[in-house]
């Protein structure tokens, strides 16, 4: 009687120290989703932050939609573009790492591994100069080239991962019954690693929307331009229109908050398999 | 890549006897396996292996905004280390990113693994706070940066509201004008952003823990901060050394946080190596001095990977984890 009482003041003490974490953590994403319904004047003009605004307006949101609708069309293209991109490269790869062996294999990890490690800004250094020479600045193509350098090592390794845990005798017995290794592959391998592809594609796509230095760097402004990559520059040009760099942020963070929702469950293993075990 | 996965099905199909050539069939075999990994040789080469070794010529070249359309500028010895090392700016920003780096992993742990056992108690909320938990993590590193801006806004910004408000603080804090606030800032930032990572790998790390060890240890005395030290860290300390290793090659590159807080500013006292290099090549168009201080940065990224690729030995020799 005595234990159950006191494990039950222990629940609650814990939940009520989980709830003040996720105040203290979650509170910068309220502050901007409510400073996205309110005016400069609301924001600045009192000498006051107010946690609860007496007035709501959606006129940032409209201002955003009808200025920036092209940008979140854009970081849609780049995310969609990137995922595309890590799956065609990355899943051929990671099955031929998972099922043959190679001399390199070793090697061939190893320096995905190292790939993972290199700064973005080494890269881009080098990538403005040589996507000058062959006329791939200011582009699709060449942008998400460079984006899914985050996606495409960490994709190899947690879709290899996965891969060897496969049963070797399903993809054996489909190749004795007549499958070539690449029909062996799409019609056996690829259904059985539907859950790593899903984390894997997740994954891609928040580094593709979410980007910003290859954006900065490769991009000039005058073609196209990611949400990222225009918050900056909004801020750069209009220092103090706060309620509508908030309301483009909330764009921002709505794949990545509606993802968490759908597909919670392929992110947390994301997390783990890929830096644990990838 | 078709072609040679076509060919090696026509290989496949013909029926296996001694008529069948073994040493051309091997063969083709060989190449369709090798096909599969071309796609990612190719991107290896161009994303990582050109990018890397032409950042390495060009810091020995002598660049100018001239020589930006061409591939090559003339020779230059170790000019542009000299001369990026011996500028003052840079050196403050490689020791700050030190700095940074070990108090933002330090943190990070810490709270990271304060909730980690927080998560690994039974309680009602436990798996809804787990996944909200996870949102720092997954936001667009710029938005974060932005966002962090705002809340530490000298005139209505949450940040002095809320210290006002708890009467720490009388005046509002200037946090984007004073150097070592604006530091600051940076660090809570990237405080922010780490902490779900640290908390979900040690949160399953702990989950691993067995049950009946720390039973044991109960029984033979230990109390809870006993079974913590001697039973439970000494059993995650793998799962720590790979948080602390992606920790630091996550942080040592930090780039959009400063950029979206401070730009490196005020005076330069937020600049960190990434973003003095970004401002060598695409502020002041030296490619050359940007590309000295990248590869400065590319050595100590690199410090990681011989740790790294040992903490991965098993995925190395092809076992499933």
């Amino acid at each position: 009687m005595r234990t159950a009482t006191r494990r039950r003041l222990a629940a609650a003490a814990a939940s009520i120290a989980a709830l003040a974490a996720l105040v203290v953590l979650l509170f910068p994403l309220y502050a901007v989703v409510v400073a996205s319904f309110e005016t400069n004047s609301q924001l600045f003009g009192a000498s006051q932050y107010s946690f609860f605004p007496s007035v709501w307006t959606l006129s940032n949101y409209t201002t955003v939609l009808s200025q920036q609708g092209s940008h979140v069309l854009s970081s849609l293209i780049i995310g969609a573009g990137t995922t595309a991109a890590t799956l065609a490269i990355a899943l051929p790869a990671a099955h031929a790492l998972a099922r043959y062996r190679f001399r390199a294999t070793a090697l061939l990890v190893g320096s995905l591994l190292v790939a993972q490690i290199l700064p973005s800004i080494v890269i881009a250094n080098s990538l403005f100069l040589i996507y000058h020479q062959l006329g791939l600045l200011n582009s699709y193509l060449g942008l998400i080239i460079a984006d899914a350098s985050y996606a495409i090592p960490f994709g190899i390794l947690v879709l290899r991962a996965f891969m060897l845990g496969l049963p070797g005798d399903v993809i054996a017995a489909a190749r004795v019954d007549g499958a070539s290794e690449w029909q062996a592959f799409c019609r056996v391998v690829l259904p059985m690693s539907r859950s790593a592809i899903i984390t894997v594609a997740l994954f891609a796509f928040l580094n593709g929307w979410g980007d910003f230095i290859f954006a900065l760097t490769l991009l000039n402004g005058n073609t196209f331009e990611p949400v990222t990559l225009s918050i900056y520059t909004y801020l750069g040009e209009f220092s103090q229109n706060w309620g509508e760099a908030m309301a483009l942020a909330v764009f921002a963070v709505l794949p990545a908050a509606m993802l968490l929702i759908a597909a919670q469950r392929y992110i947390a293993a994301g997390l783990t398999v890929g830096s644990v075990k990838g | 890549m078709s072609v040679v996965a076509g060919s090696a099905r026509r290989a496949a199909r013909r029926p296996a006897g001694p008529a069948a050539a073994p040493r051309h069939r091997s063969r083709l075999r060989r190449a369709a396996r090798w096909a599969f990994l071309l796609p990612a040789g190719g991107y290896v080469l161009f994303a990582f292996a050109i990018p890397i070794a032409y950042n390495l010529v060009l810091s020995f070249e002598q660049t100018s905004p001239a020589t930006i359309s061409h591939l090559t500028a003339p020779f230059a010895g170790l000019s542009n280390y000299t001369a990026t090392l011996t500028n003052p700016v840079a050196d403050s920003a490689i020791v700050r990113t030190f700095s940074f780096t070990a108090a933002s992993l330090l943190f990070q742990f810490l709270i990271g693994f304060a909730l980690a056992l927080l998560f690994n108690l039974r309680f009602p909320l436990r798996r809804f706070a787990r996944s909200l938990i996870l949102v720092p993590w997954l936001l667009p590193l710029l938005v974060t940066g932005t966002m962090f801006k705002f809340l530490f806004q000298l005139q209505g910004g949450a940040v002095n509201q809320i210290l006002i408000d708890l009467h720490l603080i009388r005046q509002p804090i200037g946090y984007e004008l004073s150097p070592g606030w604006a530091y600051v800032t940076v660090l809570i930032t990237n405080i922010w952003i780490g902490v779900p990572f640290f908390t979900v790998l040690l949160y399953s790390a702990l989950q691993d823990v067995p049950a009946e060890l720390l039973e044991a240890a109960r029984i033979d005395g230990a109390g809870p901060w006993q079974r913590l030290t001697r039973v439970t860290l000494p059993v995650i300390r793998p799962v720590i050394e790979v948080v602390f290793i992606l920790g630091f090659v996550f942080t040592v590159k930090v780039f959009d946080v400063v950029i979206g807080l401070t730009q490196g500013g005020p005076a330069n006292s937020t600049q960190l190596i990434a973003t003095w290099a970004y401002n060598l090549t695409f502020q002041d168009f030296d490619f050359g001095a940007g590309a000295a201080l990248n590869t400065v940065l590319l050595l100590i990224a690199l410090f990681a990977a011989p740790l790294y690729i040992w903490l991965n030995r098993q995925t190395l020799r092809g076992e499933s984890p």
